[in-house]
């Protein structure tokens, strides 16, 4: 063992515990309980910080249990040397706090887990040098099985964990009584400890059974396959629908707007993720979804005239009526942008479509066209659509209809993505030169990626208008467009379990990450960029994507399974 | 001159100022195989772009099967049975082979036909067959040539235009190509094939036009030209 090589990422890891220490997230964490009366989350980021650490380490060292414990005993070491050092500051009468905001006494207290200075010292220390013994002593385990588990384990308790609010609503609305298991929002130590085994087990008894199930499938005849897909299918789609009734109206609510996301980014990913062309203005359509939505519906509306004469009272007053010609419009819209930067590509168009979103909301947000778009004060009064019972404000029922259209649009992609047009766009994206000499009218593709695009992100905006009832300029940012396309890169691009999962992470993330406040776009950050670290292709990637990012060196032959998707 | 199923009349086309080709005219009879040779720069690619409208003529007219094409966008010219083979293959490397002769089938819309031009390939080529899945951008040289003769195919051309098919092959890979192109021409598809290997493109052609700086300055029939004194020296410079 080199003694010198676990100085380096000890001292990394100590230095991101200090960090985080001296933001105030340690301080803000540790009123959440994770195992309530014992540990708190503060410390447990903390603790994990200096795991990774040290698990990183020790799988590159020769000796995995050593070096871990070293590098623990370092950046504990260092965090509690540190803390000391702030202490021996304010007891010499120093205003640490005029520099360092978050250094609290709170803060000490946790850092010293409320002991003497000296003594907390020590066992922040040992701590880190435990911590980095428990990770190291995983690296070392040779039994696949065991270390899976364990992971797996201590993984789900802090999942459970953390997932307190949702997760005792949810069992509640269930009937499952949740005493037993979480206390003042953290888990009881019974609950650890059922949780813990529990996890345990079930990784043990599924990685046993794996082999089983690969051999079972392998000998699983085609049609009782395909029974099985659809019947998973049909399960997947029949959670999907208990769910907002099990999970309660705020996060029904999270899951209307990761929906929405989800229909968006199903949108984005014909034009970017088939077609290969970077729209950087996709909001655009998404603001003409909303505004004509709100323009065909809402009393407010330019439209409806003051004779009483009222095109919105001839019937276009709800939201139903309205949206089939919204997309319509949309789609002569996209096809209206796409025509003149049809020559343009790569970072051109990028710019170029940019552009299209930014005039897009200057133009609803001018005076110029505030009698017909209402400017900066908006649109409001989108009135709730029929019937009355099934009001599409209430978020348990605007996720259904927005569970239906991504369930058309995701239908329409996946068929779209093995189809004629499909190959077109493939074939488009790769080489647009020979594309066109093999016979594809390469203008008319890139038209129809931009038109159904264009037609899938206005019924995003729809009902997004219908969602919220009022639609102001500022929705419509860049920020929009650059977090769809954020979702379709996350989830891997061409890919629609991609999309989805995407969405959940990027949007649904955030907003169950609220209750972390102002760290909640920290944690986002760093999420992302481990996530475009360690798996570039995205969490759920379309297969080519893969091959073309993880290409070169020895790349193999790969056997691509007959008729994949072009995509 | 009737019967030509592919004909270039007085045709120029410039990129820009450049003047790239100066009123050209060849004619190509129907299950012909006629080629055009000509040194680097010569205008023989610019030649088959202009006949695909992916380079506009300037002046001139193409006919192709009676009718003039010269207007028509490449897809209309493409859906009419001109299909090329481009230079150096250009093949969609991250698709799979059956991919890349679907796309040549893309025009049409009908699965089985696909298939059965696809088979068809697979008769010519059955080394492509045994690599069905495999990823285009992973096939030998030769392999993609042939890949790249099999995504024209699958359009079911009646004239096959050949961008120079010897390009980066090994002369023992070169005479197979040229075998093969033989072999499509026997089947009743009309060959128009650029070279600038004149030896290997005049033993299997019939007739043979020599294109220098944009302008047609030779044409003859392929045993002529082979004995043609000045041939290699005088238009093609240096040759293999």
């Amino acid at each position: 063992m080199n003694p010198t090589a676990a100085l380096k990422p000890g001292l990394i890891g100590g230095t991101v515990v200090i960090y985080l220490a001296a933001i105030g997230m340690v301080e803000r964490f540790q009123d959440r309980n994770v195992i309530t009366g014992v540990v708190g989350l503060g410390v447990v980021l903390i603790l994990l910080t200096i795991a990774i650490a040290a698990y990183t380490a020790a799988r590159k060292g020769r000796t995995p249990m050593p070096t871990g414990a070293l590098v623990g005993l370092v950046a504990g070491g260092m965090v509690a040397l540190i803390t000391l050092g702030f202490e021996g500051l304010i007891n010499a009468g120093v205003d640490v706090r005029g520099m360092f905001v978050s250094i609290t006494p709170g803060l000490l207290e946790t850092l010293e887990f409320g002991l003497n200075p000296a003594l907390g010292a020590i066992v922040m220390a040992l701590a880190g040098g435990t911590t980095g013994l428990v990770a190291g002593g995983l690296v070392g385990l040779k039994d696949e099985h065991l270390r899976s588990s364990i992971v797996f384990a201590v993984s789900m308790t802090l999942l459970i964990s953390l997932g307190e609010p949702i997760l005792r609503v949810t069992l509640g609305n269930l009937g499952i009584p949740t005493n037993w298991l979480y206390e003042l929002g953290g888990l009881t130590i019974a609950g650890t400890i059922i949780t813990l085994l529990a996890g345990f087990g079930l990784r043990w008894w599924l990685m046993g059974r794996k082999e089983k199930r690969q051999e079972i499938a392998a000998h699983m005849p085609e049609d009782t396959r395909r029974t099985w897909g659809r019947a998973s299918l049909i399960a997947a789609i029949l959670a999907l629908i208990a769910l907002p009734w099990v999970v309660g109206p705020f996060v029904s609510d999270v899951l209307g707007t990761v929906g929405l996301y989800v229909l968006l980014g199903l949108g984005l990913n014909i034009v970017v993720g088939y077609a290969g062309l970077l729209d950087l203005g996709y909001v655009a359509f998404f603001a003409v979804g909303a505004y004509a939505a709100a323009i065909f519906t809402s009393p407010a509306s330019f439209l409806v005239t003051e004779e009483g004469e009222t095109f919105a009272a001839a019937g276009f007053t709800n939201i139903w009526f309205a949206f089939p010609f919204v997309v319509i419009i949309a789609v002569v819209i996209g096809a209206m942008i796409g025509a003149p930067v049809l020559r343009l590509r790569g970072d051109y168009l990028a710019i170029v479509t940019l552009g299209f979103g930014e005039i897009i909301r200057t133009l609803v947000l001018s005076d110029w066209l505030a009698p017909f778009l209402g400017g900066a004060q908006g649109l409001t009064r989108i009135p709730a659509a029929p019937p009355e019972s099934f009001d599409l404000r209430n978020p348990q029922h605007i996720y259904y209809v927005i569970l239906a259209f991504c369930f058309v649009a995701a239908y329409i992609s996946y068929r779209l993505a093995d189809s004629r047009v499909g190959r077109a766009w493939a074939a488009m994206r790769e080489d647009e030169d020979v594309a066109e000499a093999m016979g594809i009218s390469v203008v008319r593709y890139k038209l129809l990626a931009f038109a159904m695009g264009a037609g899938v992100g206005s019924l995003g905006g729809v009902f997004f208008a219908a969602k919220i009832g009022s639609i102001f300029p500022n929705s419509f940012g860049l920020q929009v467009s650059i977090n769809v396309l954020a979702v379709i890169i996350l989830g891997g691009i061409g890919s629609i379990p991609g999309v989805i999962v995407g969405a959940a992470a990027l949007v649904g993330l955030p907003e169950l990450l609220r209750e972390f406040g102002e760290f909640r776009l920290l944690i986002y950050g760093a999420i992302l960029i481990a996530i475009m670290i360690f798996r570039p292709e995205g969490l759920l990637p379309n297969k080519r994507r893969q091959r073309e990012l993880h290409e070169g060196a020895g790349s193999a032959p790969v056997e691509l399974p007959e008729g994949a998707s072009p995509a | 001159m009737s019967e030509a199923i592919l004909s270039l009349r007085h045709v120029s086309a410039s990129y820009g100022p450049v003047r790239a080709l100066e009123d050209i005219s060849i004619d190509v009879n129907e299950n012909e195989i006629v080629c055009l040779l000509g040194s680097n720069a010569a205008g023989k690619s610019t030649t088959l772009r202009t006949i695909l409208g992916m380079t506009r003529a300037s002046a001139g007219e193409i006919i192709f099967d009676g009718e003039r094409i010269e207007h028509l966008t490449t897809p209309e010219i493409v859906s009419r049975g001109l299909t090329m083979v481009p230079e150096n293959r250009r093949l969609f490397g991250k698709m799979s082979v059956r991919e890349n002769l679907e796309i040549g089938a893309n025009l049409r819309d009908d699965k089985k036909e696909i298939q059965e031009d696809i088979e068809r390939v697979f008769l010519l080529f059955p080394r492509l067959k045994e690599r069905i899945r495999q990823r285009a951008g992973t096939l030998s040289g030769g392999e993609q040539q042939m890949l790249a003769i099999g995504r024209a195919l699958t359009a079911r051309p009646k004239v096959l235009l050949l961008d120079e098919p010897s390009m980066g092959l090994a002369p023992i890979l070169v005479e197979q190509v040229f075998e093969t192109i033989e072999e499509i021409n026997s089947q009743g598809t009309t060959i128009f094939v650029v070279e600038q290997n004149a030896h290997m493109a005049l033993s299997i052609a019939d007739r043979g036009y020599v294109l220098q700086t944009g302008s047609i300055v030779l044409s003859d029939t392929a045993s002529n030209l082979l004995e043609h004194p000045q041939l290699s020296d005088a238009y093609l410079g240096e040759m293999e």
